[in-house]
């Protein structure tokens, strides 16, 4: 049986989406702007994982363990590059961290 | 499909005489210095050997089966068509035995005339690597192995004229004379294209047997692209320049390349080709007559010449210009039997005029010579005997090849060609005695003290009279007696069938008035150089009158007909000119300009796109957001639009 109409996931996953999308563009902390990126990350899950279910396929569940794996590898990079911005000076900002612009 | 020229199957023989002077070369040049003046009896031996082997192999290169003739060894198969292999048939006998032959008693004299020289081992290797390299010239069954022999004899040549790298001439002499044949070998190239293109073989087997189908124009073409490489070869007009500056080498090498053997592949080139020119009546009249016009312009400056080595590389151009008017007008066994007599006679002469040479310290100016005959009298006989030779008096060996030549120029149907040989024969006595009575007749101008002359001693003297005989007696020996002579049987089989068809109409003056005009106009030059060189009255005041005839020489024979003034004029100006434009135009602002450009707005291209790395990695995602929505949009309305 279907709990709620899909709509209402999509929804969700939108908001979620949005949610995210304005942390990483409005924040300046690489911190809270690679959470940001899980929420979006999460967002897309919930969509595959919505859909997988009202159409009964498992292709959705799948890419959602894949996006999960992903989402790990690129959380440790991410976190490493925050770890060694911030190590030299005790202190992170994205706008601050520009060293290799043209 | 495959026509062979030589009867099919293995014949290791030829591959040992082909290649026993390539080891020798090897070996004097790896070994010079441990072997010293056993490098020059090294060579010796190993061309004697070569020597005998091509007599042992008389009955495979005369053998018959069919159309076959001669022997013929593979040596190795590439693609159909592109067979490389060995012939040995009555032409490349006959050039064999006299690269080896005449190549061995030029080598075994070269071991007392370069005695004392600092680099004895590295002459002898490559005299050999001549002889290997020659060898590969006339053996070849096919057109690229005939073409790198045609190569390599060039590259020996150019290494033997520039011996003595410290004298600056003959660095130049040797590198006027590797481009002339440079360019030669690119005309042998073209006709390569033309013949592979045309029947998709080098053989020459292939080549002849498809040439009677062949469009006249094609066939003149590559005829005409062959004879290039042929007049560069053999010094014919107007590719002839180097060969007097040829001269700058050591004299055996004179007397073995730059007139018995090398300069003469020209002459083998035609005879071997000659089912191609016997199908191209216009190619034969090309070649005749430029053979023709050699002959006299050669004659004419051996007149004028006072170096005795030039005096005979004049004289070999003018009897190799005999040669190939003879086998350019179709009479084969005439030109090939001019170069048989010819490399003995004019071997012997260049030998001879070595001694002197020798014996005067590096004198070569004739006016500096005179009385010799009282001092070298062996050098005076050989002498003699070769001038007789080479005027071609009868019964010597030049007799019946010269005639051979006239005569066939007027049977073939050349009559201008036939007056231009007669006259050439007067001419020839003329220079000739008049050689040899201004170095061996009169008192001796020179400056040295001649009571103490540096004799030569009987390794260079034996070659010499060895070669008196074949250059008297050969010509009796094989070629007398015209159609009915051991020479013409011995050519029968190869030259037959092409050399037949010409002979239609009886020529209006017999062969024995021919070589009785001939003799009269010998008798004529011999007259004039006697008068003017040898008269006792002459003789009084010699140095006074030769300095005379020095100054008062005209201008255009001075200048050799302004030749190599022309040559400068339309080729090496130009060329020069060309070169600069290039250096100086062409290169600094059109090539490399064209570079500056390419790096120049590449840098702009890279300065404007890197103005949008700023670094602010929020700004990159805005962007990025953006983009996703712009297309996240477009394909929402795509979507709207289908519905």
């Amino acid at each position: 049986m279907m709990a709620a109409p899909l709509i209402n996931y999509v929804a969700l996953a939108a908001v979620m989406f949005f949610i995210g999308v304005a942390g990483v563009i409005v924040r300046r902390n690489p911190l809270v702007m690679l959470m940001s990126i899980e929420l979006m990350f999460n967002a897309a899950n919930l969509l595959f994982i919505a859909f997988a279910r009202a159409w009964l396929q498992n292709v959705g569940h799948i890419f959602a363990f894949l996006v999960i794996t992903v989402a790990a590898a690129e959380a440790a990079i991410g976190l490493a590059i925050i770890v060694t911005t911030f190590r030299p000076q005790r202190y992170v900002d994205v706008d601050e961290v520009r060293a290799l612009h043209g | 499909m495959h026509h062979a020229l030589g009867v099919a199957g293995s014949y290791p023989l030829l591959v040992a005489l082909w290649l026993l002077p390539l080891a020798g070369a090897v070996i004097a040049w790896a070994l010079g210095p441990q072997l010293r003046t056993l490098a020059g009896w090294l060579v010796a031996g190993v061309v004697g050997i070569s020597f005998f082997l091509a007599l042992l192999s008389w009955g495979a290169g005369t053998q018959q089966a069919g159309d076959a003739l001669g022997a013929h060894q593979v040596l190795g198969t590439w693609m159909p068509g592109f067979d490389f292999g060995l012939l040995l048939d009555p032409l490349s006998l006959i050039w064999t035995f006299i690269i080896t032959g005449v190549g061995f008693l030029i080598v075994l004299y070269s071991v007392g005339y370069m005695e004392g020289d600092r680099a004895y081992a590295r002459f002898f290797a490559y005299m050999s690597f001549f002889i290997f390299a020659m060898l590969t010239l006339v053996l070849s069954d096919n057109f690229i192995g005939l073409l790198v022999g045609w190569g390599l004899v060039g590259l020996a040549s150019y290494f033997l004229i520039g011996f003595w790298f410290e004298r600056p001439t003959a660095v130049a002499a040797a590198r006027k004379a590797f481009v002339i044949n440079v360019v030669g070998d690119v005309g042998i190239m073209f006709a390569i294209f033309l013949i592979v293109a045309n029947v998709h073989s080098i053989g020459f087997g292939d080549a002849f047997a498809a040439a009677g189908s062949w469009a006249a124009p094609l066939i003149f073409a590559i005829c005409v692209a062959l004879f290039i490489g042929a007049a560069a070869k053999s010094a014919q007009v107007p590719l002839h320049t180097w060969l007097p500056d040829a001269m700058e080498g050591p004299t055996p090498v004179s007397a073995l390349i730059h007139a018995a053997t090398m300069v003469t592949a020209g002459v083998y080139l035609v005879a071997r080709c000659a089912p191609l020119w016997s199908h191209s009546a216009q190619a034969q009249l090309l070649v005749g007559t430029v053979g023709g016009v050699t002959a006299l312009a050669g004659a004419i400056l051996g007149t004028a010449q006072w170096d005795i080595k030039r005096i005979l590389a004049y004289s070999t151009m003018s009897q190799i210009g005999y040669m190939i008017m003879g086998v350019g007008v179709g009479a084969y066994e005439g030109g090939v039997a001019h170069f048989f007599t010819h490399a003995f006679f004019k071997a012997q002469l260049f030998l001879t005029s070595g001694l002197v040479i020798h014996a005067l310290a590096n004198e070569q100016d004739v006016r500096q010579m005179g009385g010799l005959w009282k001092k070298m009298p062996f050098a005076f006989w050989a002498m003699l005997t070769g001038v007789l030779s080479i005027c071609g008096v009868p019964g010597f060996s030049g007799f019946f090849s010269k005639d051979q030549v006239i005569y066939g120029a007027l049977v073939h149907g050349h009559p201008w060609l036939y007056a231009v040989g007669i006259v050439t024969a007067g001419i020839t006595a003329y220079y000739m005695f008049r050689l040899l009575f201004v170095a061996f007749l009169g008192e001796y101008r020179g400056k040295l003290d001649t009571s103490h002359l540096h004799l030569p001693g009987w390794v260079m003297n034996l070659p010499v009279g060895i070669l008196v005989v074949p250059s008297v007696a050969i010509g009796g020996a094989l070629m007398f007696g015209g159609e009915s002579s051991p020479w013409a049987h011995f050519f029968a089989p190869l030259f037959g069938q092409v050399s037949a068809a010409a002979t239609a109409a009886a020529p209006p003056i017999s062969e024995g008035m021919t070589s009785a005009i001939v003799f009269a106009l010998v008798i004529v030059g011999f007259a004039v150089a006697w008068y003017r060189y040898a008269r006792p009255e002459v003789q009084q005041d010699a140095v006074a009158r030769l300095r005379g005839e020095a100054e008062h020489m005209p201008a255009i024979l001075t200048n050799r007909f302004y030749v190599d003034e022309i040559i400068e004029f339309l080729f090496v100006k130009p060329a020069r000119r060309l070169g600069l434009f290039f250096g100086r135009v062409l290169d600094p602002h059109v090539l490399d300009g064209a570079v500056r450009e390419l790096v120049y707005w590449a840098g702009w291209g890279g300065a404007v796109v890197r103005s949008f790395q700023t670094g602010f990695v929020r700004a990159y995602a805005l962007i990025l957001f953006f983009g996703a929505a712009c297309f996240i949009v477009y394909y929402a309305i795509a979507a709207g639009a289908a519905h």
